[in-house]
Formats: structure tokens, sequence, C-alpha cells
């Protein structure tokens, strides 16, 4: 077997040398031949006609040799491709529609595949990634969040046993970092002992953090990433044991990670995550990842966790009356659990847009089929064969489908650039994103798998072709043309069927991304720019310096030319915000939830957030006077619907604040609740100068304060005087992240925007298929019926009458299409409830606007070709062929 | 007077014995067998080339250009080891079906 490849890869590698050998030994035996014989007594004339005939027809001896050494297949393909290419070559205009089509489709599922494979497929870049875990909790089977508490975390660790687990949290944050003198503003991640252990990545340099470490109260440690170590260290290699500052505190450095190494968050440096059953682990704000111990099984690990979230329910934090469960999931889809649905249903709609142009080529070329009949025809007739004609026309789709392709990668590379952006910044993807060997192997196989999607029906129908019939025959003299036609009709139902799924789809999300677009702010942001500075620094650790820092800051502040107020406050409008347990006085027992922000006296104000009762916080609510808060209407409507809320206490934080407003509410975005992306979330409102050192602490580990300044001034004019003015109140604080309002409003709502263009797109796409389908069916059934069409002007037809024989089928197999499509897309709709907000997913007026536009198109595209008719002189037409 | 067919199968065989007993190019082969069976089998020229390449082709000779006696260039065929193996084998086989069928035609009415 093993010399019959090699004889076939030498044959083909020097082909040409392989010829030329083979004519110089048949030419060599024949001379050989000849000159025995002129041995033997023949005159050379007579020996040479002898030693022919006797050796035969040179060209069939050749090439029987030729399939001796297994070149037939090899030949036969080549001779398909080359004549598939001058076919194509020849018929430029179907190759271009093709070929572009083709190339579109794949170059949209490439591109979109490179994020689905870096984010749901590809395996994490650790050792054995199939083992590693994550704890999810899970409500009526469904995974809803993978973070847990810290008694759930104590739980895991101390019950656990087939597990190696560690604990951690999911974001980085920005800080402060300095090492010998120079600053950067880095990437801190906070993970627990064992972290680096249980992800199976261990420290070039040094180690990961120990349990003595990883507990309140511990040595503050460091582990770096290999990039920083190079450029803030200038890898040094005795950087191990060295101090460097991390907000202000000194931390000393314990280990250096391996180039490449990542988590799931962006990090530039790791400390211990201290975890606690308190404070921050009080809530559900700890990842959990395990790796199953060795010689233990998957459902053996998973039978354990269960176990451990029956035996400790109150652990599980979901809401009353909610039966969850603890469930093991692996750690990749612990990390991409929100991202999954999203990007499947998009990965849906891209490969959908592609079986639609694989449908469309499918009914240019049984069109081409159709005309070809007398070509293929003759060709069985000359002795061709049915199946050598059905291997030309397939060879004929792969040709296609590889053009398609290369487009298609070309097409995709320029997409995926555009996409890996977006989805770095939308969906806070982190794993590289690029066409590596995987990608293109994909498109490589989808390529060829579309080429015999939409290359089978016609080679197939070309094996039915009669001979006789098809010689007989020209062109378009047949009237109907039975199956061919019948083929081509379902295609086009197909067409538009999953065109009007892309369509309403596409209509949803456009409507929820106009109904997140146009909700009612609540406030006034215009000529307001927002900037955030850390405050999780050891030099504002208390109440009295925090808020020494907002009044000198506020006041520095005003006295910039411009600027007409300024306020500070944890969450600006848009914003996930701090969410805490509320309790009321003689009410314990019902918990409930609510947003809390701390706000500077004139917060408020300066964001125009309308007083609806009651007053503002204001300058003389200071830590000696009563605690005082303010409320939205959202939480008097969910919260104190049934009594005055003027005076009534909440019991938040471990303190007591009797509410003296009322205000309007703004959007913000929730980590909570179950109403959408954005919502007017209950809030309550606390002047920050009533606050304690630990409420300082806990919301300052997430939450950087945010300075909201009002001006008329250019943000690129204010920003640079608004740094000077904060750093002559604190040197050492890097002011960042300006924004403007209104870029912090459009950002909440990023990704219904990106899904609603993408899918748009999709479906921009689709209809334009959809209406070349039509175009192409009409345009050919008017050029073919062209006599009949002619007999019937002649026979008395008005030319209305024509045109409207003509186009009706068009019009009739897109109402077909959008009947079958309107219950794949309302399934579709079903599917992607999750994604859609403010619009129900049988909104009428999103299918009835889908159909709409699809019958008008097909309607559009039908008339064209069949106005031709109107053009038409009968007596030619009588004799057209 | 009209020669006997060959066998199907039979040439592979014969190719293989010819080129054992020295490298051989294709005339020479053609020569030999007729030479050796004193032109009782004489092979159709046209059908010892495809047979030559299925044999290299599936490895039991192989080829190398020399020079002929007359000075040509010439592509000479040798038996490899596994056409050697080959050629046991086919000749082992041969031997039994000869015998075989000897035996049937020598059969005598006693035997029955």
């Amino acid at each position: 077997m093993l010399a019959r490849i090699r004889s076939l890869g030498r044959a083909l590698a020097g082909r040409s040398r392989f010829e030329e050998e083979m004519r110089i030994e048949l030419r060599s035996h024949i001379e050989l031949r000849v000159e025995d014989l002129v041995r033997s007594g023949l005159p050379r004339e007579e020996a040479e006609r002898r030693a022919q005939a006797e050796f035969g027809a040179v060209e069939s001896v050749r090439e029987e040799c030729r399939e001796s050494r297994g070149l037939r297949w090899p030949d036969e393909i080549a001779r398909n491709v080359r004549y598939s290419f001058r076919m194509l070559y020849r018929a430029p205009a179907f190759t271009a529609a093709a070929v572009l089509t083709l190339g579109l489709c794949i170059g949209a599922n490439t591109a979109f595949y490179s994020i689905v494979d870096a984010v749901l497929l590809r395996p994490l870049p650790y050792p054995e990634p199939e083992r590693l875990v994550e704890i999810g909790t899970s409500v009526n089977g469904q995974v809803i969040r993978t973070n847990q508490n810290g008694a759930m975390w104590e739980a895991i660790r101390d019950h656990a046993a087939h597990l190696d687990v560690a604990v951690y949290s999911g974001g980085s944050l920005g800080v402060n970092f300095v090492s010998a003198g120079a600053a950067e503003y880095v990437r801190q991640q906070r993970v627990g002992a064992g972290f680096f252990r249980v992800l199976g990545v261990a420290p070039v340099v040094g180690r990961g953090f120990n349990i003595d470490e990883d507990r309140p109260g511990g040595p503050p440690v460091a582990v770096l990433s290999h990039s920083l170590w190079q450029r803030a260290l200038g890898s040094d290699p005795a950087a191990v044991g060295r101090t460097i500052l991390l907000r202000g505190e000194p931390y000393t450095v314990v280990g250096i990670m391996p180039a490449g190494f990542r988590t799931n968050a962006i990090a530039d440096v790791w400390t211990p995550l201290r975890p606690s059953r308190s404070g921050e682990g009080g809530g559900a704000n700890y990842r959990i990842v395990g790796r199953l111990r060795p010689n233990t099984t998957w459902p053996e690990a998973a039978a354990q966790v269960e176990v451990i979230g029956h035996s400790f329910p109150g652990r599980l934090e979901v809401g009353p009356e909610v039966k969850a469960t603890l469930e093991l999931v692996s750690m990749q889809e612990g990390l991409t659990l929100y991202l999954r649905k999203p990007l499947l249903v998009l990965w849906a709609a891209v490969g959908a847009v592609l079986l639609i142009g694989c449908v469309n080529i499918a009914g240019l070329l049984l069109a081409r089929a159709a005309a070809r009949r007398r070509e293929i025809a003759t060709r069985i007739a000359l002795g061709g064969g049915s199946a050598a004609v059905f291997r030309q026309m397939l060879t004929e789709s792969l040709v296609l489908g590889v053009c398609g392709g290369t487009v298609g990668v070309a097409l995709g590379y320029a997409g995926m650039l555009g996409l890996r952006i977006m989805a770095r910044d939308v969906y806070g993807v982190t794993q590289p994103i690029e066409l590596d060997a995987r990608v293109l192997l994909v498109t490589a196989a989808v390529s060829v798998l579309a080429s015999v999607i939409f290359g089978i029906v016609p080679a197939l129908q070309s094996r039915r072709i009669d001979v006789r019939s098809g010689l007989m025959e020209s062109g378009g003299r047949a009237v109907a043309r039975g199956a061919a036609d019948w083929q081509r009709r379902m295609f086009v139902v197909t067409q538009i069927a999953l065109g009007f799924v892309l369509l309403v789809t596409a209509g949803l999300l456009i409507r929820t991304f106009t109904y997140l677009s146009g909700l009612r702010p609540g406030f006034d942001g215009t000529g307001v720019i927002i900037g955030t500075v850390s405050l999780d620094d050891a030099r504002y650790a208390t109440s009295e310096h925090v808020n020494r820092l907002f009044r000198e800051g506020v006041a520095r502040l005003r006295e910039l030319p411009g600027v007409q107020a300024v306020g500070v406050g944890t969450t600006p409008p848009y914003q996930r915000a701090l969410n805490m347990p509320l309790r009321r006085p003689g009410r314990e027992g019902t918990s409930q939830i609510t947003n809390v922000t701390y706000v500077s006296a004139d917060y408020l104000q300066v964001l125009r957030i309308p007083l609806l009762r009651g007053r503002y916080p204001n300058e003389r609510d200071g830590s000696k006077s009563a605690k005082v808060a303010v409320v939205n209407e959202a939480f008097v409507r969910t919260y104190l619907s049934r009594e005055e809320p003027l005076g009534a206490d909440l019991n938040i934080a471990g303190g007591v604040w009797g509410v003296v407003g009322v205000v309007g509410d703004v959007q913000q975005s929730a980590g909570w609740g179950n109403a959408g992306p954005i919502w007017p979330t209950p809030q309550v409102y606390i002047p920050a100068a009533q606050l304690d050192d630990g409420f300082f602490r806990l919301v300052h580990t997430w939450f950087p304060p945010a300075w909201v300044i009002r001006s008329q001034l250019p943000p690129d004019a204010l920003i640079p005087a608004v740094q000077r003015a904060m750093r002559s109140v604190d040197p050492q604080l890097p002011f960042s992240g300006f924004r403007t309002m209104e870029h912090v409003r459009s950002q909440s709502y990023a990704q219904q925007r990106f899904q609603a263009a993408l899918l748009a797109a999709i479906a921009g796409l689709a209809l334009v298929l959809a209406v070349v389908g039509i175009y192409g069916l009409i345009a050919n059934s008017v050029t073919e019926r062209t006599r009949e069409l002619g007999i019937r002007l002649a026979l008395g037809s008005t030319v209305a009458q024509a045109v409207r024989a003509a186009a009706a089928p068009g019009v009739l197999l897109a109402g077909a299409g959008v009947l079958a499509g309107l219950l794949l897309a309302r399934l579709a709709a079903g599917v992607m409830a999750a994604l859609i907000w403010g619009v129900k997913p049988t909104d009428l007026s999103t299918y009835l606007a889908a159909a709409g536009l699809l019958l008008a198109a097909a309607a559009g595209a039908s008339l064209i070709p069949a106005l031709q008719i109107a053009r038409l002189n009968p007596s030619r037409a009588l004799r057209y062929e | 007077m009209p020669l006997p067919e060959l066998l199907p199968g039979t040439l592979d065989m014969l190719i293989l014995k010819a080129v054992s007993l020295g490298p051989l190019h294709g005339y020479g082969i053609l020569l030999r067998i007729q030479q050796i069976s004193r032109d009782v089998l004489q092979i159709e020229q046209g059908s010892l080339y495809p047979a030559l390449y299925r044999l290299e082709h599936q490895g039991l000779i192989e080829s190398e250009w020399g020079i002929s006696d007359n000075n040509r260039r010439a592509k000479y065929y040798r038996l490899t080891s596994g056409g050697k193996k080959r050629l046991r084998n086919d000749r082992a086989r041969w031997d039994r079906l000869a015998a075989a069928v000897g035996e049937i035609l020598n059969a005598t009415p006693e035997e029955v």
C-alpha cells in the first residue's frame, strides 16, 4: 500500500517527467523492434510499419499505463477542474454572483466563528482543561450564576473532597502601581490560595499564595504577570522579595507568572483574595474554580457538590421560595455563562444566511443546468457516461465553493478585525480572537459542505436528463419544465422562509435597542462628564479622610472657569450600583434588596434628577445630625407604596435612615432583578458625610466613586484642568476614565446595539439574496416562456395579463415562504426571548413589517423581469428560440 | 500457427520470472519470454507496458535508466524483495494448479 502511494506521489509530483519517460520508453521499444525486423531482412519502411502495427495504438497503451500507476482519478479530477474553470470563466455574471454570494456568507461565518471558537469552543489555556470546574447555582435545572458567598466557599472548601478548589474574584480593578519610583495604572485581580495550582500553571519564578497569606489580616504579597515584570521591574531575576506599592500600600512580590498566562480577566498583578463570610463575602461575590482530583470522575464530584448544596440551603442566596441547587459546570461554561446564549443565537443567524446563500446558488445552478441540457446530453451521447457528468457537475460546485471560500476568508479576516474589537468592548472577551488554523479548517470544511449542499441537487438533476429529448429540444422551446422548475420554486420558498425568520429576529433586536435607547434617562446629562478614581486605598480607609477629599475636591473643581456644578457619588446613571439587603424596623423577617448610592450634598442637583417630594440632601446633613436618606420613585413603588414615604425608617448597612425626600427614577444597570439590561432600580441615596469607615471600605472594594462635573466647556478642554485641580488636592490619586454622560449612556446598551446591528446586517444580506433568487426565477421563466407568451399575446391576451401571469408566481412563492417562516420565526423568537427587552417575542407589528418588507421586495423582484414582456414583439417572440 | 493465448494473470508471473534472471528493459522481457518458451508464447506488445507499470506501482519490480546493448537509453526493470516473494507464491500456486489440472487430464476410467 505504502509503495503504491509513494509511486503515485512520485508520478504526480514529477508529472511531466513521468510522461516524458513513458514516451521515451515506448519509442525505444518500437525502435528496437524495428532494428530487429530490419536485421531479419525487412526493408526499413516495412519494418517500421510492422513494428507500429504490432505495438498497437500508442496513446491507448499510454492511457493504460497511467491507469496502472493510479493516475486515472487524479487525471480526471484535474481535467474536471480545468473544465470547470473554463465553464465558469465563460459565464462571468453567474460566476461573479455565486462567488460573491458565497464569499459574503462564508466570510460572515468565518468572522463570527472566530469569536465563537475563541469564547465557547477552544479549550481553556490550562493543562487538562476538561477537568476544571466551577460551582454554579442552579434554579429549575438552569445555572443562573457561578459566583458564591463566603459561607458557601467555606462549605465547598471543607466538604468537596473530590475537588482541588480555589476561590477567586471574577473581575479585575484598575489600581495605582508604584515600583522604584515609576508609577503605572495596572489591573489587579484578587485570587485565593492554590488558585494557580488548581489552574495547573506554576509561576516561573517564586510561588503562588499560601493559606496564611490568604486570610484577613494576612501579609500583603503579590504575584506579577510576566509582562508587568518585564515592563516595571526590567525582568529582574531577583524580583521575588522586592517591594512594590499597590494602592499606596507596600506589597512583597512572591512570584512571577509565565509569559502568556492569563485568567478570565485582564490582569497584571494578583493579590490574595482573603475570603471571609462578612463584608464582601456576605454576598455572592466569589467565584470558585476546582480541578477534579486524580481518579475522580465528573459524576462523583457533581454528586458531592449537589449534596453540599442541599446541606447548606441558606447559603445559596436566592430569593425566598426559590428552590435552588448547586451544580458542577465546566470552567469554560462557567466563565461564559452570560455569553453563550447571545453568541449562539447570533451564530445561528449567521449560519442561516449561509444556508440561504447555498439555496440561492443551487437555484442559479439549476437554471444553468436547464440551459446546459444540450451540452450535457451531447456529452452523454458522446460516451461521457452520466456518472462522469455527475462528477463533473459536482466538481464545478466544488470549484465554486473553493473560490467562494477564498473570497470568504479575505472578507472574514476583515470582519474578524472589526468583530474582535466589538467582542472585547461589548462582551468583555479576553481570549485572543484570530483566524488561526482551527478557524481556517472550519472555513474550508464549510466551503466544501456548502458546495455539496448547493451542488448536489443540480448534479443529481443532470443524471435524469434524457439524451434524446435533450438533444432534440432547442434551448428554451419547452413550455413547462417539470422537476427543475419545481425544485427552484422550493428553493425560493426556503429562502423566503429563512429570510423572514432573520428579518423578524433582527426586527425584535432593533426594537429592543430602540426601547433601551428611548428610555427616559430621568436626569439631564448634557454637558456632564464623569471621572472615576479608585479609593480602594490605604490612605482613604476612614470616613473622615474620604469626606475631606470630597469637600476639598468639590471646592477646588468648582473654582475652575466654566464649571457650573460638581458632585461625587458612587454610581452614576446607567452604571451598576452596590445593592444591599434592606430591612424595615418592625418588619424584620422580610428581606428586601435595594441599590445604595452615597452622594455628596450637590450630587442630585448636578445631574438635575428632579425632586418630587421633601428635600434634597444638603450640607447640613453631617455625621452629627440625624441620618437621612432620599429614595427614588421606584423605591416608593416597590417598598413604600402603602405608607407615607417621608419619615419612613430604613435599616441599611447597620444604620437606620429616615427618608426626607423622594426623587425621580434614573436608569441603572442592575446586577439583580430581571427587568432588562437597564431599568429604574429601587434606589436609596445617602449623604456621604453620614457613612462610617466600614461602609466606605466595603463600597470602595468594587466601586470607585464618580465625580460628576457640569460645564459648558468641551470635554477636551475641561479634562486637563480637572486633572490638574485634583492633583493639587492629592498628587497620588490617578484620575482616569473620563467619559461624557452620553458615552456612559450608549455604553450601557452596547451589547443590544451590537446584536441589533449585526442581525440587521445579516437580515439585509438575506433579503438581498432572496430578492436575487426571485428575480432569477422570474427572469428565467420569462426568457424560457418567450414563445408561449408570444402566443398568448398573439391570441389576444393583454400585456397586463401576461405580466401578471409571469410575475404572480414570485409573489405567491414569497407568500408561501412567509407562511412557512411564520412558525420558524415564532420558535426562533422564543429561543432568543432572553435577548429581547421592551417588546414581546410575538410582537405583531414586527412580524407584519417583516412580512410586508419581504412581500414588497418579492413583488418588485418579480415585476421588473416580468415587465420585459411589455417590450415583447409578438411576431418576433413566436420565432424566438 | 496460431499461438496459445495466455491464461489471465499469468503475464505478471512471466514478467516477474523474466526479470528475476537479471535486469531487463521492456523489449528484452518480451524477447526473453519468447526465447525461453521457444516462441510458443507471444505476448501482445501493447499489454506489456501497462503490466510493467502496474507491477512497479505495486512495488514488485523497480526500474532504473541505463544504456542498452546498442547504445540507447532504456529503462531496466529488476525484481524487488517483495517481487521475489510474490514470484515464489505465484509459482507455488501455479504448480499446484498445473498438477491438479494434469491429474484430471490424465485420469483413466479405472481411477474414477
